[in-house]
């Protein structure tokens, strides 16, 4: 029994070994590989969600992207919805869309902004969600952003 | 069989939203019962306490709903203004609790002394401040708790508002039964001690949220 | 003393033997990187071969571990925060990490987030960190990468990642080399349980919250690698919590009491890789037979590791970070490196060696290129 755990034991050490002479040949890339692979996303707080429609303006798209709720009663970031404009480059100075927000083919919201100087204006036109004026980041359920090549913006819900 | 039907619903709705309410709860909840080493019996009274303040919380919102007639979902301002509040007290109840549960630990002198006194303080808050933790965290507006809140008001009768809420918490507080396992720990010292450390860490993390909510709306408005 | 009386030291011939391998491993890490262009990598990659085979050769040389290897460890934790911020700045201009580099998954991601995104990540399948999963141009320490390479490190090192692989703690280390002696030299050991707590709050609060609270709160390393930009009281608040713990803990503290205080008594990532310390096959223990308690490795112990009821039991706590500090200074050779399933004493050199053959060759791969990485943007800038 001492014998067959001593054996175990420096087995245990050169296995030890042999991972360490793998590991940036093999392991490395298997794990990689598998966490890659299984099926995790960032969370939608960052990403702003999946996206539920597109809107087609010609030069540029309008994507609107599903809600973001709470999930936890202590969970700091508020509700919001994300929209975005892409490609950056081909917005006019200023920009003035009618957005459905809730897919129910009437308009929701009326968003104003000029690309260059990222402020922000958003008219409610049924009720169903709050006017507001913002600019730059505010927080991350309210913000104005230039990211990459998209106007990302975020309509607190609450 | 309406009535039936109302406590199904309110049941199958807690259970359901149990998960949530069980997450948000245990950063508080787990160290509470750690920290005080008592047997399997002697938790269960703990839980029982925080939940019977968790039941507080859900009742004063239903009263509130019913009364009051406020949205459910409150203006952000006031929002903030109560979650820091709250996280205020909390802060506080978390460090009185660590604080007085070392008083409570240790063996107090038996004359009139400074340090009975303090015993007994330490001894009272121990059995009230579970309680509003629990309520603490019973106002909140979480998802399915405006869910029940909306269905509680749609009910038509202040009672069956009353009586959706209490079968909405019991459904969440199955979730918390396993907790009582904690007293099984209790012979381990270091587990207790990490649970009290726990204790003021929160505490300092409430104190840092409640200066940032508070002092964000007071410097921004 | 046996010690002592060991220390006429290996012979040269048969240390140059044993430091071989590490020397051929060493030439396969840097190969690619003695194969860019430009003579500052050329340069870089020989200067790091040499420092990591020198010392080898030295710890196989005088028989001691720790001496060594802290000069290699501080190395990496100094050099590390020059080369990343040195990148961040090359990438976006400043250290800090304004919000819409976070909308874009540019966040580099630490280890030190790992214990807090598991249990969200399980429950959800999403991870509460705004990262990339894989690496992009913008992005290179993706989230895949580095869990990767945390587990990797762990099946091969486990907590001696500690003493080995994080390029935090090398910088605690180097502050607690300072001073010849403490100036405080009593702390309160239950303080060593503080990383538990960290550890626990930020795993229940993350789950709780949705957010990685450790890195929204209380990392004291985002002082010097990237934070959010400070545009709001909440970011501001950040910035000052994580200056204040960073100077105390890692600078003050460290130079005060000749302890790595930080890992001691706030990282909940070594309390995380604690859990993997009883997986691997080396571990150190206290022969009791030889022992007679002169508390010299409890002094000697940079993480409050050993106490008297350590020494009772044979072995040190599970924080044990395998440095080597308390079997090079034990004056009985009754601290020694161990095989499990061994008997304590019986092997301790071959323990040694397959310990230090293990973590060496990881170290290399992955502090080595880290500096070298390092010494390369440096040495472009004077060549």
């Amino acid at each position: 029994m001492k014998k067959l755990r001593s054996i175990l034991g420096h087995t245990g050490a050169i296995l030890g070994l042999v991972l360490a002479v793998v590991s940036p040949f093999l392991l490395f890339g298997w794990f990689q590989h598998a966490i890659a692979s299984a099926g995790l996303r960032i969370d939608p707080e960052y990403t702003g969600g999946e996206i539920a429609r597109t809107i087609d303006r010609g030069a540029y798209r309008i994507a609107v992207y599903q809600p973001v709720w709470r999930r936890s009663p202590i969970q700091r970031i508020a509700p919001f919805v994300q929209l975005t404009w892409a490609p950056a480059a081909s917005l006019p100075e200023t920009v003035s869309d009618a957005v459905d927000l809730d897919g129910d083919g009437v308009a929701d919201i009326r968003v104003t902004f000029r690309p260059a100087a990222l402020a922000v204006d958003v008219a409610s036109l049924n009720g169903k969600y709050r006017s507001v004026h913002s600019q730059g980041v505010t927080s991350f359920s309210q913000l104005i952003a230039r990211v990459n090549e998209r106007i990302v913006l975020r309509l607190p819900l609450d | 069989m309406a009535a039936l039907g109302l406590v199904t619903e309110a049941f199958a709705l807690g259970v359901s939203s149990g998960p949530v309410c069980l997450a948000s709860c245990t950063p508080v909840l787990l160290p509470v019962l750690a920290a005080e080493r008592k047997p399997l019996g002697g938790t269960g009274i703990i839980l029982g306490e925080f939940l019977t303040g968790r039941l507080g919380g859900y009742l004063v919102f239903a009263c509130l709903a019913w009364f009051a007639g406020i949205t459910l979902s409150l203006q952000s301002h006031a929002r903030a203004v109560a979650f820091g509040l709250s996280d205020l007290a909390m802060a506080g109840l978390l460090a009185g609790y660590g604080w007085t549960l070392g008083r409570r630990q240790k063996a107090g002198c038996e004359h009139a002394c400074p340090a009975t006194r303090a015993r007994r303080f330490a001894d009272r808050f121990g059995v009230f401040a579970p309680f509003c933790m629990g309520f603490a965290s019973g106002v909140s507006l979480c998802p399915p708790f405006v869910a029940a809140g909306l269905r509680a008001v749609q009910t038509g009768a202040f009672v069956n508002a009353i009586i959706f809420f209490v079968w909405f918490f019991a459904g969440t507080a199955i979730w918390f039964i396993p907790s009582v396992g904690l007293g099984m720990l209790r012979r381990i010292e270091s587990v207790a001690l990490v649970a009290r450390l726990m204790l003021f860490l929160l505490a300092a993390y409430y104190g840092y949220l409640t200066f940032i909510v508070l002092g964000g709306l007071f410097i921004h408005g | 003393m046996a010690k002592q009386a060991a220390l006429a030291q290996r012979s040269i011939s048969r240390s140059l033997l044993l430091t071989l391998p590490i020397l051929l491993w060493s030439l396969l890490m840097f190969s690619r990187t003695m194969m860019q262009s430009g003579k500052a990598p050329k340069i870089a990659a020989l200067i790091t071969l040499a420092f990591g085979v020198v010392l080898f050769f030295q710890m196989m040389r005088t028989l001691e571990t720790h001496r060594w290897r802290r000069y290699f460890f501080v190395a990496l934790g100094f050099l590390f925060p020059i080369g990343f911020i040195w990148d961040l700045v090359s990438l976006r201009g400043t250290m800090s990490i304004p919000v819409e580099r976070m909308l874009s998954g540019d966040t580099p991601f630490c280890f030190m987030v790992i214990p807090m995104v598991i249990v969200p990540a399980a429950l959800t399948r999403s991870i509460i960190f705004p990262g990339s999963i894989l690496p992009t141009a913008s992005n290179p320490h993706a989230i895949a990468t580095m869990v990767a390479l945390w587990l990797a490190a762990t099946l091969i090192v486990g907590k001696a990642w500690c003493s080995y692989g994080c390029f935090f703690g090398g910088i605690e280390e180097g502050f607690s080399a300072v001073a010849k002696k403490p100036v405080i030299k009593k702390l309160d050991t239950r303080w060593r349980w503080m990383p538990w707590a960290v550890l626990a709050a930020i795993v229940l609060l993350s789950l709780a919250t949705f957010e990685p609270v450790y890195c929204t709160w209380i990392c004291p390393f985002k002082a010097i690698t990237e934070y959010p930009q400070v545009r709001s009281l909440e970011t501001a608040a950040q910035m000052g919590i994580f200056v204040t713990l960073f100077a105390g803990l890692v600078v003050v503290l460290p130079l005060l009491t000749k302890k790595r205080t930080q890992c001691s008594f706030l990282c909940p990532f070594g309390a995380f890789q604690s859990v993997f310390n009883r997986v691997g096959p080396i571990d150190v223990r206290i022969d009791t037979a030889h022992c007679v308690p002169c508390n010299i490795c409890e002094k000697n112990c940079p993480t409050l590791s050993i106490d008297n009821s350590a020494v009772k039991a044979g072995k040190p706590m599970m924080s044990c970070m395998k440095c080597g500090a308390c079997v090079d200074t034990c004056p009985r050779d009754a601290a020694v490196w161990h095989i499990k399933g061994t008997d304590v004493g019986s092997h301790s050199e071959r323990a040694r060696l397959f310990h230090l053959y293990a973590v060496w060759a990881f170290a290399v791969m992955f502090g080595g290129s880290i500096i070298a990485n390092t010494l390369t943007k440096l040495l472009a800038m004077v060549a």
